[in-house]
Formats: C-alpha cells, sequence, structure tokens
C-alpha cells in the first residue's frame, strides 16, 4: 500500500465517523497501521485474534461508538464464530475491513487459501460486501457500509484490493 | 460456594452498572436476580468479556461488569492480554468458575485440573486479580472492586449446580429482543442512537407534478 493511499484511507475511514480501530496487523495494509495507531482522534486497539476482535467491535457498537474490524482476509476465517453468535443470533453487527490477500496475481504460495476461502465465506455467512478497486470508491464504501451495519442490524465487510493495496 | 448465592450478592450491590451475562443455567438465575435493561445476555462463548471490554471502552464513565465462565473464556484467552494491555479502568470481569460444562453433563474444564484463570490472568499483565472460595471473601472484594479505578479480575471457584424456576419465572426474551433491550436502555440512559431511525417519511407536501389533471 502506498503511503499516500493509507492517508487516503485514513481520511475516509474519519470523514465517515468512524471513532474506533480494532486490529490485528497485515501485510497487505501496513502502511495504514502506523497512521491511525498514531491518530490521536482514533481510539487503536491491537487485540490477538480476529474472533476477539469483532467481539470487542461489537461491545463498542453498542455503546453508541462507530468502530471498524481491519484485518488480513483470513482473519474472516478466524471470526466467523463469534460473528455469527453476534450477527445472526442477537443481530449485533461489525464493521469490518479486509485486505486482498490471495486475488489473482498473489506472489505468496501461502496466500492463495485466502483468496479461496474469502469470498465464498463470506456469502455462507451472509455477509454483505464491497470490493473496492479504485481510490474513488474507497470514501463511499465506508460512509454507507458504517450506515448499513446500524440500519441492517448485520455486518458489512469492504475488501480493499486494485489500486488501494498495490505497492506501486 | 454456590453460584446463585454469588449472584444474589452481586445483584445487590449494583445500581447502574451494565452486566454482560454468559450462557448456561447462569441466565436464569440472574433475570431472577437482577431483572431489567442493564443486562445483555449473550449467547456467545468466548465473546462475552470481550464485549463488555468494547462497552467499557465506549462508556468510560460507566461501570461495566463481564459476568463470565471459565469455559466462556477458556474459549477465547488472548482477551485476557488485551485487558492487560489496555486495563480499562470501568471494567470488573467475573469468571464463575465451576470447573466443568455443567449443562452439558458436568464434562470437566480444564479449570478442573492444573489451569489457574487468575494467575494466567496476572500473568497477562492484569494487576487487580483474585480467587474467591468463600461468599463473605467474594462480596469483600466484589465492593474494593465496585469502589476501585481500576480493572479487576476475580475468579469465584463454585460448586456445579443451578437453581431450577417454573417455566413461568424463565426469562422468555431471545437473542434479538435482549440486544434490543439493552440497546434501547443504552439510547435512552446516555442520549445516544444506535439503531437510526427510519428516513423521515412525512414530508412537506410539494411537487410539480399535477395529480388532479
Amino acid at each position: 500500500m502506498r503511503e499516500e493511499m493509507a492517508e487516503f484511507v485514513r481520511d475516509g475511514l474519519k470523514e465517515a465517523g468512524i471513532d474506533t480501530i480494532i486490529t490485528l496487523p497485515d501485510s497487505r495494509l501496513k502502511e495504514l497501521y502506523p497512521l491511525l495507531a498514531s491518530d490521536s482522534e482514533l481510539r487503536y486497539i491491537p487485540v490477538t485474534n480476529e474472533g476477539e476482535g469483532v467481539a470487542i467491535a461489537a461491545g463498542f457498537w453498542l455503546g453508541g461508538k462507530k468502530p471498524v474490524m481491519l484485518m488480513e482476509n483470513s482473519g474472516f476465517r478466524v471470526a466467523c464464530e463469534p460473528l455469527a453468535r453476534l450477527g445472526l443470533t442477537h443481530g449485533i453487527p461489525v464493521l469490518m475491513i479486509l485486505s486482498d490477500v490471495g486475488v489473482i496475481g498473489e506472489g505468496n504460495w501461502w496466500g492463495i487459501a485466502h483468496g479461496i476461502t474469502m469470498e465464498p465465506l463470506l456469502k455462507a455467512m451472509r455477509v454483505p460486501y464491497i470490493i473496492v478497486k479504485h481510490k474513488n470508491e474507497v470514501k463511499d464504501a465506508i460512509k454507507r457500509a458504517k450506515l448499513h451495519i446500524s440500519t441492517s442490524l448485520y455486518h458489512v465487510a469492504i475488501i480493499l484490493t486494485g489500486e488501494i493495496t498495490k505497492k506501486q | 460456594m454456590k453460584r446463585f448465592d454469588c449472584l444474589k450478592i452481586l445483584a445487590s450491590h449494583l445500581t447502574d452498572e451494565l452486566a454482560v451475562v454468559a450462557l448456561g443455567g447462569l441466565i436464569d438465575e440472574w433475570h431472577r436476580c437482577r431483572p431489567g435493561n442493564k443486562n445483555l445476555y449473550l449467547k456467545a462463548m468466548g465473546a462475552v468479556t470481550p464485549v463488555a471490554f468494547g462497552l467499557s471502552g465506549a462508556l468510560t464513565h460507566r461501570k461495566v461488569i463481564s459476568i463470565d465462565t471459565d469455559g466462556s473464556m477458556l474459549l477465547n484467552m488472548g482477551i485476557l492480554a488485551t485487558l492487560g494491555n489496555e486495563r480499562p479502568k470501568n471494567l470488573i470481569v467475573l469468571i464463575l468458575d465451576n470447573e466443568c460444562y455443567e449443562v452439558i453433563g458436568l464434562a470437566p474444564t480444564h479449570t478442573a485440573k492444573n489451569v489457574d484463570l487468575a494467575k494466567m490472568a496476572h500473568g497477562a499483565g492484569i494487576s487487580n486479580v483474585a480467587t474467591v472460595r468463600t461468599l463473605t471473601d467474594f462480596e469483600e472484594k466484589l465492593k474494593k472492586a465496585l469502589n476501585s479505578n481500576e480493572l479487576n479480575f476475580i475468579v469465584l471457584k463454585l460448586e456445579p449446580g443451578s437453581e431450577v424456576f417454573p417455566e413461568e419465572e424463565r426469562k422468555r426474551t431471545n437473542g434479538e429482543e435482549d440486544k434490543y433491550n439493552f440497546v434501547r436502555y443504552i439510547e435512552d440512559s446516555e442520549k445516544v442512537t444506535i439503531i437510526p431511525r427510519e428516513v423521515k417519511s412525512i414530508r412537506k407536501i410539494q411537487t410539480s407534478y399535477a395529480w388532479d389533471k
């Protein structure tokens, strides 16, 4: 991810009213994390696994805050059980932003599994998602997804890919 | 030490505190001890203390109590490390440790053998940690925790056993209702909007179209 794009995503989060970042950092979005952690207007909470993270995000939402869970797409696999309980059993929603490890063109053999499982799992969990490929889609996606979790009372995922996460 | 007796003591010391409540036989007991909408019953093992921590972060001026269990905490122990680093000042974590998965036939949890959740919490960086085995000790530690401005973690060593209530006295709400009841309470008491109202439908009637022609 280029530095200027990381700044653009951070600005998009803040403009949408996101006030709390829960995260397990990953390599694809690594330039974004220090920007968020050092921003005095955001609460930044690193966690030990994504299942814990989505539950913490749910707690912040219940208390009236606007949190987002930021993670690698493999983290969605980890988070499925608490997400099912929170979303399907209670209607307590979580907004998630996922990186795009494993899409076509992936250079790491270990990342292929992440690409294979991401969309089928999102569909199995009935989580609506927006695949963001272009810069001009970022802010609108965050804004809409943030509203949608509170009107649908269910999770929404944003997948950052294409020119958002590319290095050059 | 019986769980129901501990819950009665806990409820007697609460006013506006928010409680996140784990699943199992505990639910009907807590419903009897402290009816009302300041409780979030959560059918999600492993998510109880994380959700309580999130609530405590969102509402830093309110005391939040996680009424969690040994089985639930063992399912997702990473939260201990997060709590040890974040140290929310307004959170009390209670672990109702009966050393078994009671509702599925008393199968032992790991705390029945060598695992000590209090020592693990302390090792994770939580400073105020206690294990209690008597009601007197529990009440004393609870009062101290309620009056403190720091994260507290108390393991209650319990004998297995649940109170049985007539059907009509058991909690009858489901997970969706429990969420709504709790959220509406938070919205009213905190003057915030969590679930937005529908887009205003009664608008000023104004149109350029001549419907009558």
